[in-house]
């Protein structure tokens, strides 16, 4: 089918539209079957995608303002490919794991709306279209969080907002600028990021509009001293509100920097590499080990998001293959991951509406099949082998390697911290002798719980010993992008650090 | 020996006049039939008064470009037919207003209407001529009008309204004709495009500039009062909330639109003349309005005060659009005008049916934000519909406002300043807080009381006016490439 992004991206939207006019009780029902539908289209488009082909797949162009130079221009590759079945999935298994009951209709339709961004934005391949997806993606959220949120709610979802709009305003300018210089050297508008790969910037250009890109993105990742709404979001959202934002709202910041910044601004990130990972090292260590600090069981998730979210941006600008294929990798395996350690903290806060620590204890015996699947996951978070948690992380750090030994190291400390503080959740959760009276007749997994989870734990086994079949696709399209932005970068030093793999015609590889 | 003048009808080019002729012909018919039969229904005047006005448009649309007319006073450029065609379309949208399913006083007059007609005839004739005495006449003719139409709502608030704005109207004036008599001193001529000629010839005498200066500043406070820029904007808010929403609404478009375009006429000339000054104040005003604008309306109670603060600080982000002097900027004007007319609109609507006769929240305002708390409880679909138009003033794609703000931020970097664009960007970030906060009392707060008053006024026609300005503002994305080119060719057809 020529046109299945635009239904990937539409179904959703014109499906929550038509969800006003289902009845309360059956609300759950339908969206469950429109978002499994939308999963199906998403996992039919991985297998349509050629992938053999690094480029651009599915595009489909159409002018909608020649001139302004905008066009609805869309289009997959390998490394928007996954993100788009991940976030798709994570959809479908929040919505089944949903407890809400409070109006849920007006859930399930805004869980809709936000799927249309969300697969809007990895799928757009215009400047303009890509920001309007970008920003509508606030909308729902804002109402997720503040509809169904905690006691603090609307404080957390105004601060949400305004916090990524602020960083959006500026991505703008700096699109426009690009649209600018673009004219100014064709004569033509154009807003299409393919045009843009073409440009050759110089490289004080090349500086200021990475910086403009990199507030938009940032923010969104969130990256350290912007990520303080991040906690709040997070501590207030209901579970699902959890799931979404950790598994799929922040991967569009790293997504940003892998779609824009690196191919548009080879120069400037080969320049920037320094100073991101001295921040994303500072956001690895100081967030762990805030993390470690918590008493809550939700916020200790939160900051080790934002950890690891450190770990991506190390990869992405590690400048090799093995960093960013490992980066792309491991926004799917966080993705994963985090959604179902946020579902699970959900399953616990429903049952006894708390999520501090201190209030368990001795899980383990109450709950085994609970404390099962929480222990794999935890064990993926942390980086096990032959779990999903470990591929990313892995080639993140061989990746980094090539660039900085030292700094590796200090990244590498994330897999211990982590080790520390989640071993430390599970063990003041889950072992020991059952002390609180309230834990002692906790039920079990119901049914809804374990048919959601249980293919999350599948999948994170599964691509943890054999990852190959997402891998490849993803280093094929890293790839090409390397050797592309190698032949763009103006200096000698960047074409030095940016590593084109020899391996680049000899497709499906993975070293 | 005084001779006799000819004037031959051709010459007169009578056509030129066309469409004000039909307003004001329209608003005497109503006084006639009002004469013949008192008993007549405000519905009747309202279709009568949309009925002149779609002739007008067709009338307006008639025209051709680049004409003179009636001695040469007449000018009928690009400019003029572009603002005309948007100030008709605003006047046509805001009339089904009055068709509120309660008795608001001032519609029941049929002077009302014949009023609006005449302000609508008076704005014309101000962007349809580059003769300064023409355009302080139509001017004047607007203002008076709108003085009284805001007085017609009869409520002590709105005299303080209508006072206030008659005054600050009239100090406005006097700063206009200040202006354009030392222009007149300086070149011995009130029309636009001879003053230019002058001036260009003698632009290297030093006490010329001085005297330019002079005028300039007069003409600058003048528009500033007209365009409620910083620091001339502060009658703005009270009036709008003296104001009727329909009218307000209206007051925060059709009348800038107006000055906006014999500001580009006047300060377009002197920065095209060379005198970098005048750019540079308006680009400070520009700034100083947006920013200090979004600042007050972050503080307000109300609801209309803080749309009445919003429009300023829109009003400050389109006038330095026309700092920039090129196609582009003159362009953006409009097509963000156009833009932004049916957002606001509908905001306005929303308030509008929402008023009561009697304040039952505040004893201060007729639209605090608790009145909206938990409209989505009440009002389903008027709290979503309420939500877009704020969304769509915030900037937030696919909405309209959005495409207004990108095409001036565009034309901002084009010409060079960046830095204008980032402001800009930073402005629709603080202006966000303020919209979002009505979203958020809207959709995550719990009713506070009367759940069931809250869409008092509500009627089919009000009904329909909403739906229309909601389908205008999400379905943006699709005429705004139409709607910019026609706004480009005519922009560009005239020169500026």
């Amino acid at each position: 089918m020529e046109n299945i992004l635009s239904i990937l991206v539409f179904f959703p939207a014109i499906a929550g539209l038509l969800g006003f006019v289902v009845d309360k009780d059956s609300a759950r029902a339908y969206g469950i079957t429109v978002a499994a539908i939308e999963f199906l289209l998403s996992i039919w488009l991985w297998f349509s995608f050629d992938t053999a082909n690094a480029g651009m797949q599915f595009v489909e162009l159409i002018p909608l303002i020649p001139d302004f130079g905008i066009s609805y221009y869309l289009g997959v590759d390998g490394i928007s490919l996954f993100i788009i079945i991940m976030a798709t999935l994570m959809t479908l298994i929040g919505m089944m794991s949903m407890s809400i009951t409070e109006n849920i209709k007006n859930m399930i339709i805004t869980l809709l709306f936000l799927e249309m961004t969300m697969v809007g934005v990895f799928v757009a391949l215009d400047a303009i279209i890509f920001y309007l997806f970008w920003e509508l993606s606030l909308v729902p959220m804002l109402y997720i969080i503040g509809a169904w949120g905690g006691p603090l709610r609307v404080y957390a979802a105004v601060k949400f907002f305004l916090y990524t709009f602020m960083g959006s305003l500026i991505m703008l300018v700096g699109m426009l600028f690009v649209a600018y210089v673009y004219h100014n050297l064709t004569g033509v508008w154009s807003f299409a990021i393919t045009d843009w790969y073409a440009l050759v910037l110089p490289v004080n250009y090349q500086l200021w509009l990475f910086a403009a890109f990199f507030l938009g993105f940032a923010i969104k990742v969130p990256m350290f001293p912007f990520h303080t709404w991040l906690p709040y979001a997070h501590g207030q959202a209901p579970t699902i509100g959890s799931v979404i934002l950790a598994a799929v709202l922040l991967k569009m910041g790293t997504y940003g920097f892998v779609r824009f910044s690196l191919p548009m601004f080879p120069d400037a990130s080969v320049l920037a590499i320094t100073p991101i990972a001295a921040i994303s090292i500072v956001m690895i260590i100081y967030t762990a080990m805030v993390a470690y600090a918590q008493k809550d069981m939700k916020q200790v998730i939160a900051y080790s998001s934002v950890s690891h979210m450190g770990i991506i941006m190390i990869g992405i600008f590690a400048m090799n293959a093995e960093g960013i294929s490992g980066s792309v990798f491991q926004m799917l395996s966080h993705g994963i991951v985090s959604g179902a350690l946020f579902m699970l903290v959900g399953v616990i806060y429903d049952r006894r509406h708390t999520k501090l620590m201190s209030e368990f204890g001795g899980l383990a015996s109450v709950m085994p099949k609970y404390a099962v699947i929480f222990g794999i996951m935890l064990m993926s978070s942390v980086g096990l082998p032959l779990t999903i948690g470990f591929v990313g992380e892995f080639l993140v750090l061989i990746g980094f390697y090539e660039v900085s030994p030292v700094m590796t190291v200090l990244a590498g400390t994330s897999i211990i911290i982590g080790a520390i503080y989640m071993l430390s959740v599970y063990k003041q959760s889950f072992f020991g002798p059952v002390t609180n009276e309230a834990n002692k007749s906790l039920k079990d997994l119901d049914r809804k719980e374990t048919w959601s989870l249980v293919p999350l734990v599948l999948i994170v086994v599964w691509l943890g010993v054999y990852p190959k079949p997402v891998l490849a696709p993803i280093d094929n399209s890293v790839k090409a992008m390397l050797s592309f932005m190698n032949e763009k970068a103006i200096t000698q030093e960047a074409k030095d650090m940016i590593k084109v793999s020899k391996t680049t015609l000899n497709r499906g590889e993975v070293k | 020996m005084l001779q006799p003048i000819n004037v031959s009808l051709e010459s007169l080019n009578l056509i030129t006049l066309a469409p004000m002729l039909v307003a004001i012909a329209g608003g005497l018919i109503i006084l006639i039939l009002d004469l013949i039969n008192e008993k007549l229904h405000k519905s009747l005047y309202v279709m009568l008064t949309i009925l002149v006005l779609v002739i007008d448009f067709g009338a307006t649309l008639g025209l051709n470009v680049n004409e003179r007319g009636f001695f040469d006073v007449m000018l009928i450029d690009g400019i003029s037919i572009v603002s005309q065609l948007l100030i008709i379309v605003a006047s046509i949208i805001f009339t089904p207003l009055a068709l509120t399913s309660k008795r608001f006083h001032e519609y029941s007059y049929p002077e009302f209407f014949a009023l609006f007609l005449f302000m609508v005839a008076g704005f014309q004739f101000m962007v349809a001529s580059d003769n300064l005495i023409l355009i302080f006449v139509g001017l004047e003719t607007a203002s008076l009008s709108l003085y009284t139409l805001i007085a017609l709502h009869n409520r002590s608030n709105s005299y303080e309204a209508a006072v206030k704005y008659f005054t600050m109207g009239a100090l406005a004036a006097g700063f206009f004709a200040m202006g354009s008599a030392v222009i007149y001193a300086l070149t011995g001529s009130v029309e636009l495009y001879r003053v230019a000629d002058v001036l260009a010839a003698r632009m290297d005498e030093t006490g010329l500039m001085i005297a330019i200066f002079g005028s300039s500043v007069l003409l600058l406070v003048a528009f500033a009062f007209k365009l409620s820029l910083f620091p001339f904007h502060t009658w703005a808010p009270d009036v709008y909330e003296g104001a009727s929403a329909p009218l307000a609404g209206y007051m925060s478009v059709v009348p800038k639109v107006a000055a906006f375009v014999v500001s580009i006429r006047i300060f377009g000339m002197y920065i095209d003349l060379g005198v970098e000054w005048v750019r540079v104040v308006i680009l400070v005003l520009a700034v100083l309005t947006m920013t200090l604008a979004n600042l007050m309306a972050l503080v307000q109670e109300d609801v209309k005060r803080m749309l009445a603060y919003s429009s300023i600080s829109h009003a400050g982000f389109i006038i330095a659009a026309l700092a920039l002097d090129t196609t582009e900027g003159t362009t953006a004007i409009f097509f963000y005008y156009a833009l932004f007319m049916f957002t606001n609109l509908g905001a306005f609507t929303m308030l509008w049916i929402s008023r009561h006769k009697v304040r039952r929240f505040d004893a201060r305002f007729d639209h605090p934000y608790e009145k909206f708390a938990g409209f989505i409880k009440i009002m389903p679909v008027g709290a979503v519909i309420m939500a877009i138009f704020m969304l769509s003033l915030a900037g937030v794609p696919p909405f309209s406002v959005f495409w207004g703000k990108i095409y001036v931020m565009q034309a901002a970097v084009n010409s060079g300043y960046v830095w204008l664009a980032i402001v800009m960007g930073l402005n629709s970030a603080i202006a966000a807080y303020y919209y979002l906060k009505l979203i958020v009392y809207m959709f995550l707060k719990d009713p506070v009381k009367d759940v069931d008053t809250v869409y008092y006024n509500l009627s089919k026609p009000l009904m329909a006016v909403i739906g229309m300005a909601t389908i205008a503002t999400i379905a943006a994305i699709f005429y705004v490439q139409p709607l910019v080119s026609y706004i480009y060719y005519m922009i560009s057809a005239s020169g500026y």
